[in-house]
């Protein structure tokens, strides 16, 4: 249970000075705020006993006012000192998942779930840094406090007394700790059902055009009010255990001060203790309960806290996929790239998803590639961009291994336009920067010229500075393609690849992208992945790929020549679209 | 009506529970306050006066049964109480949320259009679970301290009224307190909550766009302007830090001290004054009574953060219901023939920006009507003026004659159908996205669609049939699956007026041609449009209308548009490959 503070030495190590500090005046202070109940005791009975002079008066009140006066700094110094070091361990982890995450490379991504590494770094975060704040705080409080507030009440009125008056508290505590676990349990479940409900909405909103045209308003209306239902019943759940904990609390802190009163009342009878005693014993009995709950405050905080700490841990130690050479080849420009007999299998996949690719492109050529749905086209692509551990074979640059060079120097020649059009929160100006951080405006225009952009951009509220993106307008597909597209032609890459990226425009508009991106690009590299193949009839080179296989390459007439599947391919798509 | 009169308004709908509530709480109050005076009795009346000699044991056993009997009844209301007004809490929410779901329905197509789905969906789930919070802890908190707070002064002004109305002093500086603290606070913590979650969407973003970060070695630049935020977050949550640690538990501590010092000075002061004596059980009783007074009062102060919260999404959620909607209505009209007519039809989505000009067109009963034209030429405004998701600023449309402005929204789609360019599945089963759960639609009905649209050669792979789980959006099926689960689903409805929003590209081969069967199939006797990309379905339209910025250029068959040699031949050729092809590179 404790482990978790050992698993954060590194943590307290570094902050030792913080915490010096807070759990030094933590404990001042534990000392400190079991004198005034005392000193309230021998002010009743020096009333009681007609003892109190003026001087007596002047002192009881002085030394309250001065303990009040040092209580509320040293209160004010830990408080901010410990619950400051819960925030810094929150603020270097944090930064250190992000750190992690932009580090990590797809296959990663396909092991977690987002919604998981969320979880990660919102849920674990906060358990952690509550661990490293509150536990701490209750970790001193269940132990040194506890134990001052007994020995106070030992020594100070009785220890006859104390032993048995706080006997029902360690009950108290302990049944609170199983309470606590089974409202867990529900609550997880609520949660769930919460949870539910949420996704039912999302998808009633996102589809509302479908349950408007089949007119399902009232059959929607009816399974949500369902869920709401299920939702009140859970929540009740829960609270019929949330219920009981003042109740019970009530009836056992209660037998703790009729016990005190009680038997109190015939200590001070047989004159072993006076009434101001009791007084001041009944005032420790009321700051002894928390201390009993802390326990089980600590217990929960530690194991929540050590769940989560292992979980942050283990992915913060999940090694790259993908490592850069010790001694990397540099190299200013490729003047060619080669495909040798390539093979390539995803690592959670279970057949061959490139097989024995040979290909070569010199600098300036124009590459297409075609192929069913799932034939390898992306996959092929993606090997330039080195986001899997290489396969067999070699993929060159000029001769030197992709694996010889950097991910950096690599990624640096290429420009990449995704399937997935990935947009971020962000103006479009932003978006398309993205590419060249230090573009200027002109540069900017003119790659929105070149991907035909420009009227769409008109029609936008804000022009280039229109907020895309989750929290912006919303785009067409079509519009966030070209938005894409000038992204990556902004860098004027040496190596362009399209992949598949002009799906979602019309015939037209992609046959002028395509002439642009032409013209623009004499003396560079182009690699087009399409289901058009009007998309890449001018490319020097065509493959088509199945299964990650090569089954038939050539130049477009070449091709049509073979009679195979692209030429039937093509035939089909004389027919085609039209818009 | 003002957010907090409406929250009020709410929570009569279910009075009876909460007024039982507060009336236990009340007793439950009064029982617990009840214990200091009868240790106040055991002190004075059995303790004090016997000291030194023998005291009677029988009426302080009697006196602390009662103590602990009180203790018992008091833990019994307590239960109650908390129960009954959790009861009306989570009602009044559930009640809420129902509300604002049927109120959603009735919002015109264009509140979702302009906002993105996550926001909606927050108003409905989070916000109201924030209100949630307001009824069932903050009131509840603020109900108990309320009680407590005003029966601890009148214990005390019973027990000392002088020592009572001294007492008094905490109540402005509390007030005081409350009120800078409100001030300050809730300002950092709007702040601190908004960089959460601007943190939280980095994060997300990014994980969903890390190939693009990494692609264009972006990393760097991430990783600044999230450490930029984290920062901010960092200073923000101090800054509140040191507010709580100067005011908080600590102050309250102090305000104690303070009311001890005053105690102790007031009866040591008046002990020494005269002779009277006071009693010892009037002290404890003063002790007991002080040091529970400040338990509510942390109790509210620990409530402020999240009263403000609460209040901002009341508010949005009260802004959400007062938007003007149009009530579902639950008319139905006996099955159209389908003769539908766009007259002098004009359309703009913002004021005077017309995307739709001068519209008349015509489509008979059985009739196919391609919509040809590039992007904005108007093909969709003309499926959402037909199914009134939008209504025409000028002209009329009618279906058999009846304009159909003079019908609810509901009715006119009652006998209609869809299939949307994405098509749009819900989690559930292949089955529940073709009936959509509608109680016409039979399982028989379901799978006679499916077959009838060729979709036992799509879903034969599937393991569960028509039973097999979809999961959100559908993602495990191919575009081709859902593409025809969504025509078996439009077929199962049986509409007299079809709607078909052609998928742009991105299928194969093979499914194209299932695809083309199936829309061959649902066509058959209804009154279709085809919002079309592929010349095989516009070649068998019975017409194709051509549009162009909102006009419609050219109109007739096939056959007739390419002996006319405009726009409609050129684009076929372009297509074709006949002439005219950009010879590019």
């Amino acid at each position: 249970m404790f482990s978790v503070l050992f698993k954060l030495k590194w943590f307290f190590k570094e902050n030792r000075k913080r915490y010096t500090v807070a759990l030094i005046l933590l404990m001042i202070t534990n000392v400190l705020v079991v004198i005034p109940p005392w000193l309230i005791g021998e002010a009743i009975d020096s009333i009681y006993m007609q003892t109190l002079t003026t001087k007596l008066l002047a002192v009881l009140l002085g030394s309250m006012l001065l303990i009040m006066a040092v209580n509320y700094a040293c209160n004010f110094v830990w408080q901010y000192q410990l619950f400051g070091g819960a925030y810094v361990i929150e603020r270097q982890l944090r930064g250190r998942l992000m750190r992690h995450f932009l580090k990590m490379t797809p296959t990663f991504y396909e092991k977690n779930k987002t919604g998981d590494l969320m979880a990660r770094s919102t849920n674990d975060l906060r358990a952690i840094s509550e661990t490293a704040g509150f536990g701490i705080m209750t970790l001193i409080d269940s132990t040194l406090y506890l134990l001052t507030l007994v020995l106070t009440m030992g020594f100070l009125v009785s220890w006859k007394l104390t032993l048995v008056a706080i006997l029902p508290l360690p009950i108290l505590a302990f049944i609170m700790q199983v309470l606590g676990k089974k409202i867990h349990e529900r609550y997880m479940t609520a949660q769930q059902v919460f949870g539910d409900l949420n996704d039912n909405v999302l998808e009633a909103v996102a589809g509302v055009r479908v349950v408007r045209a089949y007119v399902q308003e009232r059959a929607t209306e009816n399974e949500f009010a369902k869920m709401t239902e299920d939702v009140f019943q859970k929540n009740m759940h829960v609270e019929k255990i949330d219920a009981l904990f003042m109740p019970i609390s009530k009836v056992l802190t209660g037998l703790t001060y009729m016990i005190g009163l009680g038997y109190g009342a015939y200590l001070v009878s047989i004159g072993d203790m006076t009434l101001g005693n009791l007084v001041t014993f009944n005032v420790y009995l009321g700051m002894i309960v928390w201390p009993m709950f802390a326990i089980g405050e600590l217990i929960n905080v530690m194991q929540r806290g050590n769940a989560s700490l292992d979980r942050v841990t283990e992915t913060l130690d999940y090694e790259e996929d993908v490592k850069d050479p010790e001694q990397p080849v540099t190299m200013e420009l490729p003047e060619n790239v080669g495909f040798r007999d390539v093979f390539f299998t995803y690592p959670m996949s279970h057949s061959v998803n490139l097989d024995a690719i040979k290909l070569h492109l010199d600098r300036g050529d124009t590459l297409g590639i075609v192929g069913k749905t799932g034939s390898g086209k992306t996959t092929f692509v993606k090997q330039l961009l080195r986001e899997y551990p290489v396969g067999e074979g070699e993929i060159v640059f000029s001769g030197v291994p992709l694996q010889s060079m950097t991910k950096d120097q690599v990624r640096d020649w290429i420009g990449y336009v995704p399937q997935d059009h990935v947009l971020f929160s962000r103006s479009v100006k932003e978006n398309i920067l993205f590419g060249r951080p230090d573009a200027s405006d002109a540069d900017i225009a003119e790659t929105i010229r070149l991907s035909y952009f420009e009227k769409d951009l008109e029609m936008l509220p804000d022009g280039l500075d229109t907020l895309v993106g989750e929290k912006g307008v919303a785009l067409s597909g079509g519009q966030k393609q070209r938005i894409s597209i000038a992204r990556a032609l902004v860098k004027n890459p040496e190596i362009l690849i399209l992949d598949d990226s002009l799906s979602a425009v019309d015939a037209k508009t992609e046959a002028k992208i395509i002439e642009n991106i032409q013209a623009e690009r004499s003396g560079k590299t182009t690699i087009i992945t399409t289901h058009r193949l009007s998309a890449i009839q001018h490319a020097n080179w065509i493959i088509v790929l199945d299964d990650g296989r090569v089954i038939e390459e050539g130049t477009h007439e070449g091709l049509l020549g073979m009679n195979g599947w692209y030429k039937e391919q093509f035939d089909r798509q004389q027919i085609g679209e039209v818009e | 009506m003002g957010t907090g009169k409406r929250l009020v308004h709410y929570a009569l709908d279910y009075k009876k529970l909460l007024i039982t509530g507060l009336v236990l709480l009340g007793f439950a109050v009064g029982a617990d306050l009840m214990g200091p005076m009868i240790a106040k009795k055991i002190i004075d009346d059995h303790i004090a006066g016997a000291v030194g000699g023998g005291i009677d044991f029988e009426p302080i056993a009697k006196l602390l049964a009662v103590f602990f009997g009180l203790a018992v009844v008091t833990a019994i209301l307590r239960y109650f109480q908390y129960l009954l007004l959790q009861n009306a809490a989570n009602r009044i929410v559930q009640k809420m949320r129902n509300d604002l779901y049927e109120h959603i329905q009735t919002l015109p197509i264009r509140y979702f259009d302009n906002l993105p789905a996550g926001k909606v969906v927050a108003r409905i789930t989070n916000d109201t679970e924030a209100i949630r919070n307001l009824y069932v802890t903050v009131v509840s908190q603020f109900a108990i301290s309320g009680m407590y707070i005003t029966g601890i002064f009148i214990a005390l002004f019973y027990l000392d009224p002088k020592m009572g109305a001294i007492t008094l002093f905490v109540l402005p500086i509390l007030y005081i307190w409350m009120k800078m603290y409100r001030k300050f606070a809730s300002k950092v913590n709007h702040i601190i909550r908004g960089k959460v979650s601007d943190m939280n969407a980095m994060i997300n973003e990014s994980i969903n766009g890390m190939t693009i970060i990494q692609a264009f070695r972006r990393e760097k630049q991430m990783e600044e302007e999230f450490r930029e935020l984290n920062d901010e977050h960092y200073h923000y949550q101090n800054k509140l830090l040191k507010v709580e640690a100067a005011t908080s538990h600590n102050l309250v501590d102090i305000i104690r001290s303070m009311t001890f010092v005053f105690f102790i000075w007031y009866f040591g002061g008046a002990s020494l004054a005269t002779e009277s004596v006071i009693s010892v059980g009037m002290l404890y009783a003063f002790v007991d009574y002080i040091t529970r007074l400040f338990n509510p009062v942390t109790g509210i102060v620990n409530q402020f953060a999240r009263l403000e919260h609460s209040l901002v999404a009341a508010e949005r959620v009260f802004k959400l219901l007062d938007r003007e909607g149009e009530p579902v209505s639950d008319d139905k009209i006996a099955r159209y023939r389908g003769n539908v007519r766009f007259e002098n039809v004009w359309f703009a989505y913002k004021e005077e920006e017309y995307v739709l000009k001068d519209l008349s067109f015509e489509a008979k009963q059985g009739e196919t009507v391609a919509l040809v034209g590039h992007t904005g030429s108007g093909k969709s405004s003309i499926m959402n003026l037909l199914f009134r998701f939008y209504d025409a600023s000028k002209g009329a449309i009618t279906i058999d004659g009846m304009n159909i402005n003079d019908m609810p929204r509901q009715t006119v789609r009652d006998h209609m159908g869809i299939v949307l360019q994405d098509p749009y599945l819900f989690s559930g089963t292949v089955e529940s996205n073709v009936s959509l759960g509608d109680a016409r639609i039979t399982r028989e009905k379901v799978q006679q669609s499916l077959d009838a649209v060729g979709g036992e050669r799509v879903l034969k792979h599937l393991p569960g049939g028509i039973d097999e789980p979809v999961v959100e959006k559908g993602s495990t099926l191919s575009s081709g699956q859902r593409q025809l689960i969504s025509f078996a689903r439009a077929l199962a409805f049986d509409p007299a007026i079809l709607i078909l929003d052609e998928a742009t590209s991105n299928i194969d081969t093979e499914t194209e041609e299932i695809i083309q069967h199936a829309m061959d199939v649902l066509k058959k006797g209804r009154t279709t449009f085809i919002i079309a990309h592929r010349l095989s379905t516009i070649k068998n339209a019975d017409r194709i209308l051509v549009l162009d910025r909102g006009e419609i250029v050219e109109s007739g068959s096939h056959d007739e548009l390419l002996a006319l040699g405009g726009q409609y031949a050129q684009m076929y050729k372009l297509q074709a490959g006949t002439s005219s092809q950009p010879k590019i590179g």
